[in-house]
């Protein structure tokens, strides 16, 4: 049975627990501090090393008591996509899908090439480069680990050589029954853990409810998202279009347009090996 | 515009100098694949001389290929990784196989020629039969064509939008390229009876590969724009289409056209082979710098291109 995340903007608070726990349980070095001015997101985005992010979407309007700013505020996370461009895209098979419906990076087997990274059609994974001792080490924040503890781990930043990183929907959690993690933190049951089928269920009611009461609310990914991606495992309650939150409004699926890819390359070489073959064989 | 504090949406390639010179290098394998093709089993000993230099230079190719895409990968080892499958719908995967394959026909194609000119053993000659020329030949395409396919089955914009452009003057540009260095070889060998030929190849590469780029121009819009505008943009007019399609074609148009004396034709053929190559490069080069560039853009990433 699948499982999934039903992320709703309408619960979340903002309160980051989601980022916390994430990296607490995942291990995930500290990406630098910088404040970027933009509302109180300064994660910024997903990354390697990043995997919830809470957007912040600012509203300002006027009325007649003045200004007024209104958030709409959210946690992304890997769509896990029913056909997924990274797992397509990846030479060494070492992206998979599990037994909860996950797409799992193992990053013993990833080999650090980063083309899925560019087959994201949600910017989601990325490569975590090199992780050692010394400078290295420290720079993510993992100078203080025992030297057993570093040896041991056995997470993606371990890995020398950079490796693919993205959220393994608490893989390791979920073999022994419980809760991912930033699930298990949020304080408002903005995130849902679940089987598809039942966060589905209770997103459809979620969504009426809400429009009764005059909220526009939308899914993002409860149903076929178009270009070829499917569904996703990890899908959405927004009150804002897509853009608003950085997620694409028509995401494409990019191994699709292979078969043409290879079409025009193939009419290329015949023309060329024709021409080739009059100007040097021509007279034979 | 909506967007999320302008933010890019998408993930850049990390790749730099070594993933841009394995495309290049891999465009030549392939032209050179087709050289050997068309120059093979003819009794005339400058094609003779040809056929030789592209079975080589194409050996030598695949020999420093593989050690320049596995310094990208940060552990040599890591490259055995992508030997453990087999994988379809991965341009990545499949492209790892051709070369791995491109590699052998080549060695068997370099291997004859060794026996043939009696620098290993003769009897060797039968390890090697001789189908291995049009596998070459193919193999070669698919080494010039499947760098496009990958590049453009992904998602950044600029690379989707030119699902067919861009594998097509991929291979285009592996031809040029291949004949320019083959004229190289050639020019430096003596061998002067096949440079017309070489020349003519070339021209007609270009102008297939000049005709594609321009029609990709042509489709514009917002995800074409860091290929052609800017600094991107303004290098790959400078090396590319000027330096690198334009000056060599007028170059080997007036070598068919004129006699002129030996040592400024071999002058006039040496420059036009070097521009093409570093034409080539460029190309290769503009299409990854701006495939960065067009990451950064969330606007182009909201709706992608099917």
């Amino acid at each position: 049975m699948a499982t999934g995340f039903f992320t709703d903007a309408t619960l979340c608070i903002g309160c980051k627990a989601c980022e916390v726990a994430c990296k607490q349980w995942n291990e995930l070095p500290s990406d630098g501090f910088e404040f970027t001015g933009n509302s109180y997101d300064n994660t910024s985005q997903l990354s390697g090393t990043t995997w919830r992010h809470v957007d912040f979407v600012e509203r300002e309007s006027f009325d007649e008591s003045g200004l007024k700013t209104s958030w709409s505020m959210v946690s992304d996370v890997c769509k896990h996509c029913t056909n997924a461009g990274c797992l397509e895209a990846c030479p060494t098979g070492a992206i998979v899908r599990n037994e909860f419906g996950s797409v799992f990076v193992q990053p013993d087997i990833c080999n650090g090439c980063g083309y899925c990274v560019v087959s994201c059609p949600f910017g989601v994974i990325d490569l975590i480069e090199a992780v050692g001792r010394g400078d290295d080490a420290k720079k993510y924040g993992l100078a203080t680990l025992h030297d057993d503890r570093l040896n041991d781990r056995k997470t993606a930043v371990q890995a020398t050589g950079g490796v693919a990183g993205k959220c393994s929907l608490c893989f390791d959690r979920q073999r022994v029954g419980m809760v991912p993690a930033c699930a298990k933190a949020c304080p408002t049951e903005s995130i849902q853990f679940g089987e598809i089928e039942e966060l589905h269920e209770r997103a459809k009611r979620r969504v009426e409810t809400l429009q009764e009461r005059g909220v526009e609310a939308r899914l993002y990914g409860a149903d076929d998202i178009g270009g070829g991606i499917g569904a996703l495992n990890a899908f959405f309650l927004l009150t804002e279009s897509p853009e608003a939150y950085n997620l694409p409004v028509e995401p494409v699926l990019p191994s699709t347009r292979q078969t043409m890819g290879y079409a025009a390359a193939a009419a290329a070489a015949l023309t060329l090996a024709t021409i080739g073959w009059a100007i040097f064989r021509g007279d034979a | 515009m909506k967007s999320y504090y302008d933010r890019p949406l998408l993930k850049g390639p990390h790749w730099g100098a070594n993933v841009v010179t394995y495309l290049f290098l891999g465009g030549i394998m392939g032209g050179l694949g087709l050289i050997s093709l068309l120059s093979d089993d003819r009794p005339e000993p400058a094609m003779k001389k040809l056929r030789k230099a592209t079975r080589y230079t194409a050996f030598a190719l695949a020999a420093i290929n593989p050690p320049i895409l596995i310094s990208h990968l940060g552990r040599p080892e890591r490259f055995l990784n992508m030997l453990r499958i087999v994988k379809f719908k991965s341009p990545m995967s499949l492209g790892v196989w051709g070369l791995v394959l491109y590699s052998g026909a080549a060695g068997a194609n370099a291997l004859r020629e060794l026996a043939d000119d009696g620098i290993v053993p003769s009897a060797l000659r039968y390890v090697a039969p001789s189908a291995t020329v049009p596998i070459q030949a193919l193999l070669g395409a698919f080494m010039a064509g499947y760098t496009g396919v990958l590049i453009s089955a992904t998602a950044i914009p600029l690379w989707a939008a030119g699902k067919r452009h861009i594998p097509a003057f991929s291979v285009c540009s592996g031809a040029a390229s291949a004949s320019a260095l083959a004229t190289l070889l050639s020019t430096l060998q003596g061998n002067h009876e096949v440079i017309p030929r070489l020349e003519r190849l070339e021209m007609a590469a270009s102008a297939l590969e000049i005709v594609t780029i321009a029609d990709f121009r042509k489709r514009g819009g917002r995800a074409t724009a860091p290929l052609f505008e800017g600094r991107v943009g303004k290098r790959l007019r400078d090396y590319t289409i000027l330096g690198g399609i334009v000056v060599p074609f007028v170059l080997n148009a007036v070598g068919g056209a004129v006699r002129l004396p030996k040592s400024i034709d071999a002058l006039r053929s040496i420059a036009a082979s070097m521009l093409t190559l570093i034409g080539g490069y460029v190309l290769r080069e503009s299409l990854i710098e701006a495939g960065k560039l067009s990451a950064n853009d969330p606007q182009a990433a909201f709706r992608q291109p099917s």
